[in-house]
């Protein structure tokens, strides 16, 4: 097996410009004829798919929007659905477990909220540089800095696939499947999916499997929520939740962990890049995003609606984990609404696995500068398909290793995820505002603001978790 | 001057290139394909250029370093926070 072409040249390269002009008229066009790529041709052939829904467009015209409206979406679909994984799940149901309906049906509202936000911005950056997250912070900032940004990833992507299998594990054995099976049939499908060789074929069935992530609506009908009190907390934000305070900020900080964090920056640019949007589909982008926000927060809700009879019925949710959830459940939403609900939580961990193993992959190529796309053969890309494979498999072989700590790892997974958040979103800022890189598309004032303020806030919420565990007394802890 | 450019380049990104008309295209030709790519979107364009290091200015840099910092105290706090979960000591 050779190695792959080192596609990062060391010394001397031009200085990079970022165009909307067709590679055909560039004045390096003719040295281009005779490297095309694999990864090219499929990519010219998502183009000229989208290209083919906008001169159709001209006559049809609503039904060539919803074409062209399918075409483009699937980065922000996933990166939201893929963000509602496991430890997610488990999160806003031991919202609803322990505090019903109030306070944190708002809340995750509005970490959706700040989770599209700061989306949208690798929307932008993606389909103006054509680079992906990890590339730009290493060009932009240098190696120093680029480490860094990267063992923050690495390090949460890690901890984030073993809750994901864990999830796997405890989803299924619900229904009596031994945890080997389960890890390996997960496992087995994350291979299936990247063995198409095609980022569109990719993109579709790991969509199809996101969709998965509604059974938890069927499962939170089935608990017969109360529509006016969840109508009256979205509007209130009340009742506040009462007791151990520190427990409740440890509740907050996971939360928001379940709705933005690292991995989601890097993935969904390097997903509008394996894509091939451009700079006139960044609007298409904001809708892609917009409505993954909007599936995976109904989706959070309906997560926290089906766990609220065990908060009226007086059950300690406090040390349960996945799967307990579920069997719990069974009183009140009868068997089916349980293993809907256990079935939701292996849906959350198999697709959260398969995009952040893409993630660390994505990253690594980057970093490194060798192919990485998902439209490349495995003889091509091997490194890259070596990297999301063995990252797969490395979580899965730590899962099934009796006595791992892995409710240790459960615990700490979306902290960590806040609490390496605000760095990431400084670089993600500057690059966003970066001139040279983004010309016209760099953030107006509004999003700045936006953008600065989310930051502050999760700076916030760190601080406040500090303390709660610093002084736990200061707090009636 | 600048502003008539802007209007030319809009104008042209928004047009659809030819291979859109064409029900099945040829993408064995290296034009067809260049002709849907953008120039720095083609692998070979990307792999000889780089944007390059961009001047992070005193304040930024003073930035970076405290969430650096933020970020290594508060894997301190986290650990300590789930010893003593796990010891059951909250």
């Amino acid at each position: 097996m050779s190695r792959p072409k080192d596609n990062r040249p060391t010394s001397a390269y031009q200085p990079a410009q970022p165009t909307t002009e067709p590679a055909v008229a560039s004045s390096i066009a003719r040295e281009l004829v005779g490297q095309l790529t694999h990864e090219d041709r499929d990519r010219a052939r998502d183009r000229w798919r989208v290209a083919r829904a906008r001169w159709k467009r001209r006559g049809w015209k609503s039904f060539g929007g919803l074409r062209l409206l399918w075409l483009l979406v699937g980065p922000g679909v996933l990166v939201f659905l893929g963000e509602n994984d496991a430890p997610s799940m488990l999160s806003y149901s031991a919202d609803g477990a322990r505090y019903g309906v109030g306070f944190f049906i708002p809340f995750v509202v509005l970490t959706f909220a700040m989770g599209f936000i700061v989306q949208e911005m690798t929307v932008r950056l993606g389909a103006v540089t054509h680079r992906g997250h990890a590339e730009l912070i290493f060009d932009r900032f240098g190696k120093f800095w680029g480490f860094f940004s990267m063992a923050d990833l690495v390090l949460g992507n890690f901890l984030t696939l073993v809750a994901e299998f864990i999830g796997v594990r405890a989803g299924l054995s619900f229904f009596g499947v031994r945890p080997g099976i389960a890890v390996g049939g997960a496992l087995l499908l994350v291979l299936a999916v990247i063995t198409t060789g095609r980022y569109w074929t990719w993109e579709r069935i790991t969509m199809g499997l996101a969709i998965f992530n509604g059974l938890f609506i069927p499962a939170a009908l089935l608990a017969h929520p109360d529509w006016p009190a969840v109508g009256h907390a979205l509007l209130t934000w009340t009742p506040l939740p009462g007791g151990n305070r520190s427990e409740i900020v440890l509740l907050i900080l996971s939360t928001i962990g379940a709705t933005v964090t690292p991995w989601m920056l890097f993935f969904q640019q390097s997903a509008v890049v394996d894509k091939g949007m451009q700079p006139r589909d960044i609007k298409a982008g904001r809708v892609d995003t917009l409505l993954g926000t909007v599936l995976a927060t109904t989706f959070a809700i309906a997560a926290i609606l089906a766990t609220v009879p065990l908060f009226h019925h007086g059950i300690n949710a406090s040390d349960f984990a996945y799967a307990q959830f579920a069997q719990a459940l069974v009183p009140w939403l009868g068997h089916v609404g349980a293993a809907l609900f256990a079935l939701g939580m292996f849906e959350a961990g198999i697709v959260a696995a398969i995009a952040i193993s893409t993630s660390s992959a994505y990253a690594f190529g980057e970093v490194f500068g060798t192919a990485h796309s998902l439209n490349r053969p495995f003889r091509e890309a091997w490194p890259f398909y070596l990297i999301l494979l063995g990252s797969a498999c490395a979580a899965a072989a730590l899962v099934l290793i009796p006595h791992a700590p892995l409710e240790f790892i459960v615990l700490i997974v979306n902290v960590i995820a806040v609490l390496a958040m605000p760095p990431a979103l400084v670089f993600l800022l500057m690059l966003v505002n970066d001139r040279d890189l983004m010309g016209e598309h760099c953030n107006d004032f509004w999003m700045n603001l936006a953008g600065v303020t989310v930051t502050v806030l999760l700076v916030c919420a760190g601080l406040g978790f500090a303390v709660a565990t610093v002084f736990p007394r200061l707090l009636g802890g | 001057m600048s502003q008539e450019n802007a209007t030319i380049r809009k104008q042209a990104a928004e047009t659809e290139p030819a291979a859109a008309a064409e029900a099945k295209p040829n993408l064995e030709d290296p034009k067809v394909v260049l002709s849907l790519l953008e120039a720095d979107q083609v692998v070979a364009a990307k792999t000889h250029t780089r944007f390059g290091r961009r001047k992070i200015s005193a304040g930024a840099r003073l930035l970076l370093w405290g969430l650096r910092v933020y970020v290594l105290v508060m894997l301190v706090i986290v650990l300590i926070s789930v010893i003593r979960a796990l010891h059951g000591g909250q």
